[in-house]
């Protein structure tokens, strides 16, 4: 065999500079190939982002607009506003999130909630590109 | 045959280098999209493709493009054309797009026969339904700032428009978020995107046709918050809705929501939501409105004179007038 027949005819040095080699090789493919996966909460405010967390880890954070201060809460996966100085509230109004993709707005606040993460596929659940309303 | 070892090093070396340097080579082009609020709502810009050109840059530019409309033609932006025209005086000077956007806007209220109004802003602040103190005015309050509404009050002349009334206040509401929609479009297009969508809350244009599928568009439920009434097949082209749930407030169990119309000072009634596909955003958005306000009969006439406009027309009963074949076709009702 041509490898073992090479192998014999190293010294030391070329084994050790071979085995560096391969080693670097495979720790830089692991530090390079890795890219952050999982869902992450940001919240921006006029289009600066303010605040960003794992959707995963539970928190209650308040983030300060033109209006004041709103209260968010990250729970079992999902993202709601719990309380808002906007006068009609259509923000709380809004529900929960836990796509990637969407997004809760306070438009009066400032304040936009989106989920970032790995894209999702159309499922027969969510049928659909976008929502015209 | 024999192996020489400083070239087998050297070919371990190589290999070990374009392992590496695959990471700091140029990736594919990924899909860009990101969300604003601007023209008071939530604007979701996407560009999934283009020729070359940085998508980053181009969803960026499409929105300081929506940005600088939003300074020209918002009522609440100090210094925009909107707060000149409503000063109390005869003859004000625009810009040239505002003076376009307005022009187009009176060619869909004669069309509609008034049903479209772009002269209705005394009357949206006089019910306040997107501050903080709506409220259900006097006959007397909404006689009074109807008379100083028409469309027929306005004329446009190059970049100089003309008030026959003092008092007239100009409101490019139902038409200003489309003509945004569709100069982000275009930007984008000067930047190489070949598909791309924007969606400025529910108003919809799309760039390009998907290679795998036709976009699917899903149509909100007018009753059900959280439901779709049906889904819609575009290759591309303008999709907007208006509909009596989407700024409202209620009294004595009535609804009372900001599709006004100018006959009478008061929320249509004939409506629960209006539909419209079309070819550009700006007509769509126009005549969302002007079908809104005049029914499911009226509304369909009207768009006989938009031979590429269609409609889906929910009725204050619940039923539904889809207002082309084509248009049934690529529907799925849920």
């Amino acid at each position: 065999m041509a490898i073992k027949d090479v192998w014999r005819r190293m010294t030391l040095l070329d084994r050790f500079l071979v085995g560096l080699l391969i080693c670097a090789g495979v720790l830089a493919q692991i530090w390079l190939g890795s890219r952050p996966v999982g869902a992450t909460v940001v919240v921006e405010r006029d289009g600066r982002v303010v605040f960003q967390a794992p959707l995963d880890t539970p928190r209650q954070i308040a983030v300060d607009g033109p209006l004041g201060s709103t209260e968010i809460l990250i729970e079992q996966g999902l993202v709601r506003i719990i309380a808002s100085p906007c006068p009609h509230k259509v923000c709380m109004g809004m529900g929960a999130i836990q796509r990637t993709g969407q997004v809760i707005a306070c438009v009066p606040n400032h304040l936009l909630i989106r989920i970032d993460g790995p894209p999702e596929e159309t499922t027969a659940e969510h049928a659909y590109d976008l929502l015209s309303r | 045959m024999s192996l020489n070892r400083p070239i087998l090093l050297v070919l371990l070396v190589v290999l070990l280098l374009i392992g590496g340097l695959r990471h700091w080579l140029p990736e594919e082009q990924k899909a860009v999209s990101h969300d604003r609020i601007l023209m008071g709502t939530v604007v979701t810009i996407s560009a999934l493709a283009g020729n070359g050109h940085d998508l980053e840059e181009a969803v960026q530019a499409a929105f300081s493009e929506m940005s600088r409309v939003e300074k020209l033609m918002s009522p609440h932006q100090v210094g925009s054309d909107l707060q000149h025209l409503a000063a109390p005086t005869s003859s004000v000077t625009v810009s040239s797009e505002t003076a376009a956007v307005l022009q187009q806007a009176l060619a869909i209220s004669a069309t509609s026969s008034g049903a479209f109004d772009p002269t209705l802003g005394g009357l949206k602040d006089l019910w306040d339904i997107e501050g903080e103190h709506p409220r259900v005015p006097t006959q007397t309050e909404i006689a009074q700032v109807l008379s100083h509404a028409g469309w027929q009050k306005i004329s446009v002349q190059g970049q100089s428009v003309h008030k026959d009334d003092l008092l007239t206040q100009i409101d490019l509401g139902g038409i200003a978020k489309g003509y945004a929609i569709d100069r982000a479009i275009a930007v984008l297009q000067e930047h190489g995107v070949t598909l791309a969508s924007v969606n400025a809350g529910g108003d919809i244009r799309l760039l390009g046709q998907r290679p795998d599928r036709p976009w699917r568009i899903g149509i909100q439920h007018p009753r059900q918050p959280q439901a779709l009434i049906a889904t819609l097949e575009m290759q591309s082209g303008a999709v907007v809705t208006s509909g009596d749930y989407e700024r409202f407030f209620e009294e004595d169990g009535k609804r009372y929501h900001h599709l006004f119309d100018p006959r009478s000072g008061y929320p249509g009634r004939l409506c629960q939501s209006v539909t419209i596909t079309a070819p550009d955003a700006t007509t769509a958005d126009a005549l969302a409105t002007a079908v809104f306000i005049l029914g499911p009969q009226a509304g369909q006439d009207l768009l006989k004179q938009f031979p590429q406009a269609a409609a889906i027309i929910i009725a204050a009963d619940g039923t539904a007038l889809v207002t082309s074949d084509d248009l049934e076709r690529r529907l799925t009702w849920q």
